[in-house]
C-alpha cells in the first residue's frame, strides 16, 4: 500500500512507537497516509486504540518477521 | 476532542516513575491534556539529580538487565518527552517545605503549588490515577 511518509520506530518500547507515530502525524495533511514499522507487539492494540480516539482510520497491517506495520490515514 | 488525564504520583521508585511517565507520555501523544502532581516521594520523579538514580524495589536488582534489553526510555528522557506535549507538572508545595526543597531542585517548568492546584484541574478531569 502506498504511504506519504514512512515512520521506523523498530526496537522501541511504550510508549515510543505512540509517541513518535504522533509526532510523524502532525506533520501529514488530513487524507495522507503514514506506515509505521513497530517491533513493539503491543503496538498491535495501541495503534489501533490511538487511531481510534484521534479520529484518524487505520486502513491496513500487516506482519512480516516479526515486523508489524500499520498504515494510518490522517483524520 | 481532547480529555483530561489528571495523575497523582507519590511514590519514588523505578518502577513508579514508569508507571506514571509512560501513561502519561501515552494520554499526551493521543491529545490528552494531562497533569501530574508530584507530592512526597513522587517528588524524586522530576528531580534534576535523582530522577536519572531512581532505586529498583529490594531484591529487584536483575530487572535493570531487562530495561536496558526492552530498549525503554531512561526516566529524564520521558520527563522531557512529557514536557516537550505539554504535559503539566505540579510540585507539592507542603513537601517540598518539609523536606527543605526548593524549586530550583526540579526540573525546569514545573509549577508549584498545593492541593488545590491539582484538584482545580482534576475536578472535571476524564481519568484520573495515583500512582
Amino acid at each position: 500500500m502506498n504511504s506519504d511518509k514512512m515512520l521506523d520506530a523498530k526496537g522501541l518500547a511504550c510508549p515510543m512507537p505512540i509517541v513518535k507515530t504522533r509526532k510523524a502525524m502532525n506533520d501529514l495533511q488530513t487524507g495522507q497516509v503514514l506506515e509505521i514499522h513497530v517491533t513493539d507487539k503491543g503496538a498491535k492494540a495501541d495503534l489501533a486504540a490511538w487511531s481510534k480516539s484521534g479520529g484518524h482510520e487505520l486502513v491496513e497491517t500487516a506482519e512480516e518477521n516479526d515486523i508489524l506495520k500499520f498504515w494510518i490515514r490522517k483524520g | 476532542m481532547t480529555n483530561k488525564v489528571a495523575i497523582i504520583a507519590s511514590n519514588g521508585g523505578l518502577f513508579d516513575a514508569y508507571k506514571v511517565f509512560n501513561i502519561a507520555t501515552a494520554a499526551a501523544a493521543t491529545d490528552q491534556e494531562v497533569a501530574i502532581f508530584f507530592t512526597f516521594e513522587g517528588l524524586n520523579l522530576i528531580h534534576k539529580e535523582a530522577n536519572g538514580h531512581l532505586p529498583l524495589p529490594e531484591g529487584k536488582d536483575h530487572f535493570a538487565e531487562g530495561f536496558k534489553k526492552a530498549n525503554v526510555p531512561s526516566i529524564p528522557e520521558l520527563v522531557t518527552m512529557a514536557q516537550e506535549m505539554d504535559v503539566k507538572f505540579i510540585g507539592c508545595q507542603m513537601t517540598m517545605d518539609v523536606l527543605g526543597m526548593e524549586k530550583e531542585a526540579f526540573v525546569d517548568g514545573i509549577e508549584v503549588g498545593g492541593a488545590v492546584t491539582f484538584l482545580e484541574f482534576a475536578k472535571d478531569a476524564d481519568v484520573t490515577l495515583s500512582f
